[in-house]
């Protein structure tokens, strides 16, 4: 792990990895986008509102891996001190965001035509909306602090802020088990799924697709801070041999 | 049940959650690519003009 600490040698696999992830992921998903729209048939109970679900459940997996990566990152950042964790966590906290607020906006205009309201404050939907001012405050915490300044890590309070919030990810996941709810109950297990397979392999396709972006977008943010870094360390440099 | 609607009034939600996911998805994608493509130029030419011995002028960012 400490062999990729070096950002030189970190870029050396991003810089290519980056178009190839942002290609096949906007492929996957279109692909994913069209089946789902257009080759599948609609759910039987629910109509058509349940192609919904190829861009709402990637969403929800996505906003909340996305926590999980920060809080590893965050722990890293702290037990190792390894200089790309706090880098990557700054990277990951505004897809993480995007992808939970875009979880909650599909999740509202599917309720609609399906439950008939917008909104419903039960255990999944608070706690996902706990989620996402849990991306806003790490965001706002760490915009412009002092490891921003020095070579972007984490602050121990910005690391222990993204573990301490990781208690929220088993919430989410649980919710629908521990307390009554409007929203369906958990439909794909470890022990599979109960969504049946003529209508879940565009789903394959969405979530492959989203995460490859999502890579793709952590990668992008990742290069920017470190040529950030770059130029803010040369024109350190360039004042310290100015003043000498 | 009451405010449930169902048949050919269901594709306008569809449309607005497909619609909304491409639209927030783009700008996210086109912002980071624009900010990391600049952020890398800027790093690039004050390479190149420190090799060259020269002194970046005004404020890089």
């Amino acid at each position: 792990m400490h062999a990729y600490a070096n950002p030189t040698r970190f870029l050396a696999i991003a810089k290519p990895l980056t178009p190839w992830l942002l290609g096949v992921g906007l492929l996957l998903l279109l692909a994913g986008s069209w089946a789902g729209l257009a080759v599948v048939p609609g759910d039987y109970k629910q109509g058509e509102t349940a192609r919904i679900l190829y861009v709402h459940v990637p969403s929800a997996w996505l906003g909340m891996g996305g926590w999980t990566s920060l809080a590893i990152a965050g722990l890293i950042q702290l037990v190792w001190r390894h200089p790309l964790s706090g880098i990557a966590a700054r990277a990951i906290a505004v897809p993480g965001m995007l992808f939970t607020a875009l979880c909650l906006a599909t999740g509202s205009i599917w309720g609609r035509p399906t439950w008939g309201t917008w909104w419903e404050w039960d255990g999944r939907m608070t706690s996902m909306l706990v989620l996402l001012f849990l991306y806003a405050g790490f965001i706002a915490l760490t915009n412009g602090d002092e490891g921003q300044k020095q070579g972007g890590s984490l602050s121990r309070g910005a690391a222990i802020y993204a573990l301490v919030g990781a208690i929220n990810i088993p919430i989410i996941n649980r919710s629908v088990v521990w307390w009554n709810s409007l929203h369906q109950g958990p439909s794909i297990t470890l022990r599979g799924s109960s969504i049946d397979g003529a209508l879940l392999w565009p789903l394959g396709l969405t979530v492959s697709g989203f995460s490859l972006l999502f890579g793709a977008i952590v990668l992008m943010r990742m290069r920017r801070i470190i040529a950030d870094n770059r130029v803010a360390a040369r024109l350190r440099r360039l004042a310290d041999d100015e003043g000498n | 049940m009451t405010g449930v609607i169902s048949g050919g009034g269901q594709w306008a939600f569809v449309a607005a959650a497909y619609g909304l996911t491409a639209v927030l998805t783009g700008i996210v994608l086109w912002s980071s690519w624009r900010a990391m493509v600049k952020a890398e130029k800027r790093s690039d030419a004050l390479r190149a003009n420190n090799r060259r011995g020269e002194t970046p002028r005004g404020d890089p960012k």
